[in-house]
């Protein structure tokens, strides 16, 4: 079904990154397939309605949290960091979105004064709030692949492309 | 006085006995009475072999037949002690058996007789040992050698005196027969003829051993049961014996040595044919376990059959109390809702015992995840539990995430024992207590052992042994207080056995109480990642449970709290596509409490997220506890660390699913605790 309607669109030629457009299966890394293909399951009929309201409304709520953790950070609010990477895991789970999900448990568990997995304490605040940093980063560039793809080649949606996405690159640089 | 007459009549004897040998000794061609020397001649010319011995043991007079008999020339025997002269010269078979025969004859002043003396391999003679007392003075003792004729022998006079030859040659059941000391055949009656279709003549003197079986011979089983006759002084065997003719028969055998003056001369057996009633025996058991079968197959039927019905009933129930009853009905309801979960149960039991019995149940190899087996039943249990019992679980931090195993049986076992405590349980504590070990012969398996310990009313020590016994109650005698099958445990049993465990009970050692333990046999300790929560769904979930969930799922009113908006939709989204009609909403824990104190006894089942702003999960979970409410709550958590699930259990949730939330295993939970 994905495949079917990404071949037929092929009118975003200019973007330099991708000529071709990629395929869920492509994004196999980022995207868990299972759990993604529940939510496209709960469309009705062949409209992507309930699944791009859902991915979109995600794109918002990452974004959001992104400058939240960014604050935080600016901050030095580990608790706070801790439930924002938290409460985005929650959401980038059950849409699939696997490095996303994983590096926000990372920054939960950096946050809650552990290390990545949770399991050993790291009494150093610095090291935490270093490590949250790069963390943070990695999220970022994780969360625009699967964003670009998302939006590019799998809902082909032609108005929202790059503008919101530049100046919050902007802003947080 | 006694003591003194006894001993003066002693040392009169002594004397006597010292004084007398010196007679015969100086003239021993004297006869003792010249008045009528013609007696003296009598020994000496007797065609019985004789010896006559004085008072001192020592030879006085041999007949010229018994120089004829032994060929010891007469000048050699004269005059030796008897314990100089060679027994085969005497004839006796040996030295104690003689001096036994002496001193029998002595002390009783009685003729003895030494029965079968076997002279150059045959039995050849009776040895007589006759006392000659004069009032209480001993004057000599004759030793006379009868010859048996070789009709005597054969007809086996030597053996036995006429009436008891005449008892056992008549009785024709019983083949008594009896075997010298090294097992062959010397005597043969009638029964035996009968029973073994050998004659005497062709048996006697064959070793016994011809009587069994080729495999008996080869082990060497003949010689072990005289062995073991000797021994223990008896053996009695039952088995396969053999005939002439090469059949066979099952033979009850009593085996029993002969002694004759301490010594032993052989044995007597006994055989008596069981053929018959063996094969009653083996009709009778055929008997009993078809009229077992049928019993168990009525039992399966009529169960099964009560079932459908029931299940209609329950549904149309259910419905029934949906649709806006007054209180008075509803309380009428919930009544006829919890007999028939009661009626249900016992079916079920009688159900699954029935195919236990009849070997038809089997287990269904799936990953377990123990902890979430038991954190389910303790829940299940609490609601029943009395005011004042404390229940509570211990399993090691080591304790495997997931083992190969059935859950369904595992959780049924633990689900008896327990509600088992909980019901016998009226104040105290009941501890769930689980420790798993390799299996020592295979060390790729676990052995899961389960202990329930309760300080409740304890088991009586007369109904230790019947348990596990099918249809036993011990409660049935004491009060009709407590309800049940009597099934529960016997069905733990073979449930236990089916996982190739077993069952097991003690008295609790801290007073009153009872500790029920079980054993399962599970596979390793699996690849699972350890430290992801069991949402993964094992198996795809049959179609079958979808539609059933769909058929029940509108007439449930369901609370999904979630905070993130994301994840709210899309639950939201999902509990309608799995059929739910009637959800509600929360987006906090506060929310959540707020909403069901407002309709307290509306939802059927609260679905929590842990990590909310305002007032968490766990948080509400204890609120909504506290107004005493017990429906379901399932933890929706992003939380994936290794004992999260057993916390939110131990505070009070039922279950727990870990995000990203899949479709089937959200139907698999939500039927484990609203379905049927």
């Amino acid at each position: 079904m994905a495949s079917s309607t990404t071949t037929t669109k092929t009118t975003k030629e200019e973007k330099p990154v991708q000529s071709k457009p990629r395929t869920l299966a492509d994004m196999s890394e980022s995207i868990d397939q299972a759990t993604f293909e529940q939510i496209l399951e709960m469309d009705d009929e062949d409209e992507h309605e309930f699944s791009q309201g859902i991915v979109y409304g995600f794109f918002e709520q990452a974004e959001t949290t992104f400058d939240k953790m960014e604050k935080a950070l600016e901050e030095k609010k580990l608790g706070e960091l801790s439930s924002l990477g938290h409460f985005l895991k929650g959401s980038s789970a059950t849409i699939g979105l696997t490095k996303v999900k994983d590096a926000c448990e990372k920054i939960q568990h950096y946050g809650a004064g552990k290390d990545e997995s949770g399991t050993n304490d790291e009494p150093d605040e610095e090291v935490s709030l270093e490590k949250i940093e790069k963390t943070l980063a990695t999220a970022k560039k994780d969360y625009k692949e699967v964003e670009t793809f998302f939006r590019r080649d799998y809902y082909h949606d032609d108005e929202t492309p790059s503008s919101p996405e530049e100046p919050k690159k902007d802003a947080k640089a | 006085m006694v003591l003194n007459g006894r001993l003066s009549a002693l040392s009169l004897d002594d004397q006597r006995r010292s004084d007398e040998p010196t007679k015969p000794e100086i003239q021993p061609e004297t006869p003792p009475r010249p008045s009528s020397p013609s007696l003296s001649r009598i020994y000496r010319y007797t065609p019985i072999p004789t010896l006559v011995l004085d008072a001192s043991m020592t030879v006085v007079e041999v007949s010229n037949s018994h120089t004829a008999l032994t060929g010891k020339p007469r000048d050699s025997l004269l005059h030796a002690r008897i314990s100089d002269v060679g027994p085969e010269c005497i004839p006796a078979p040996n030295i104690p058996i003689l001096y036994g025969a002496l001193r029998a004859a002595t002390s009783t002043r009685e003729t003895q007789v030494v029965e079968h003396i076997l002279v150059d391999g045959r039995i050849a003679h009776n040895l007589r040992v006759t006392p000659i007392y004069e009032e209480s003075t001993l004057l000599y003792i004759v030793l006379e050698a009868d010859k048996l004729t070789a009709e005597v022998i054969n007809s086996q006079h030597a053996y036995l005196n006429e009436t008891y030859k005449i008892l056992v040659d008549t009785v024709r059941d019983y083949a008594i027969f009896m075997l010298d000391p090294h097992g062959h055949i010397a005597t043969w009656n009638a029964g035996a003829g009968v029973l073994k279709g050998y004659k005497a003549e062709e048996i006697i003197g064959k070793h016994f051993s011809i009587l069994y079986s080729p495999e008996d011979r080869a082990s060497g089983k003949p010689h072990r049961a005289l062995a073991v006759c000797l021994r223990e002084g008896r053996i009695e065997d039952e088995g396969w014996r053999y005939r002439r003719d090469g059949s066979r028969f099952w033979a009850n055998v009593l085996i029993t040595p002969i002694y004759q003056f301490g010594q032993h001369v052989g044995f007597v057996k006994v055989t008596r044919d069981l053929t018959e009633r063996k094969e009653a025996e083996a009709r009778m058991i055929t008997a009993f376990e078809e009229s077992s079968r049928l019993k168990t197959d009525f039992l399966a039927n009529i169960s099964h059959e009560i079932r459908t019905p029931m299940n209609g009933m329950q549904i149309a129930m259910t419905m029934l109390a949906d649709t806006g009853l007054s209180p008075e009905q509803i309380e009428h309801a919930t009544i006829i809702q919890d007999s028939m979960s009661l009626l249900l149960q016992i079916v079920n039991d009688v159900l699954d015992y029935s195919k236990l019995s009849s070997g038809s149940f089997s287990l269904h190899a799936d990953m377990l995840d123990v902890r979430e087996v038991v954190g389910a039943v303790v829940r299940n249990c609490r609601s029943s539990l009395k005011d004042g019992v404390e229940l509570t679980t211990v399993i090691g931090r080591d304790f495997p995430v997931r083992l190969r195993g059935d859950p369904l049986r595992y959780r049924q076992v633990l689900q008896n024992l327990v509600g088992n405590a909980v019901k016998f349980t009226e104040k105290g504590s009941i501890r769930v207590s689980i420790s798993c070990a390799t299996d020592e012969n295979d060390p790729d398996s676990s052995v899961v052992r389960t202990e329930v310990a309760d300080t409740g009313i304890g088991v009586p020590d007369s109904a230790i042994n019947t348990l596990f016994t099918p249809f036993t109650r011990f409660a049935n005698s004491t009060t009709r207080k407590y309800q049940g099958t009597g099934l529960g445990l016997s069905i733990c049993k073979s449930l236990a056995e089916l996982m190739e465990g077993t069952v097991g009970f003690a008295p609790n050692p801290n007073g009153h109480g009872s500790i029920f333990w079980f054993t399962a046999k599970m596979g390793g300790r699996s690849a699972a990642t350890p430290t992801k929560l069991p949402s993964a769904p094992a198996t795809p979930v049959p179609t079958e449970l979808a539609t059933e969930m769909r058929a029940i799922a509108p007439r449930k009113h369901v609370l999904l709290v979630e905070d993130n908006i994301v994840n709210h939709t899309v639950m939201l989204k999902l509990l309608h596509t799995l059929g739910f009609q009637r959800v509600d909403g929360a987006w906090n824990g506060a929310e959540a409490v707020r909403m069901i104190k407002q309709k307290p006894l509306s939802y059927d089942v609260v679905l929590m997220d842990v990590s909310m702003p305002i007032m968490d999960g766990i948080t509400a979970t204890g609120q909504i506890r506290d107004m005493g409410l017990v429906m379901p709550i399932i933890a929706i958590t992003g939380n994936a660390l290794k004992g999260d699930a057993e916390t939110y259990i131990a505070k009070g949730m039922n279950d727990c699913i870990g995000k990203p939330v899949h479709r089937d295993q959200l139907l698999n939970v939500l039927w484990r605790w609203i379905g049927t």
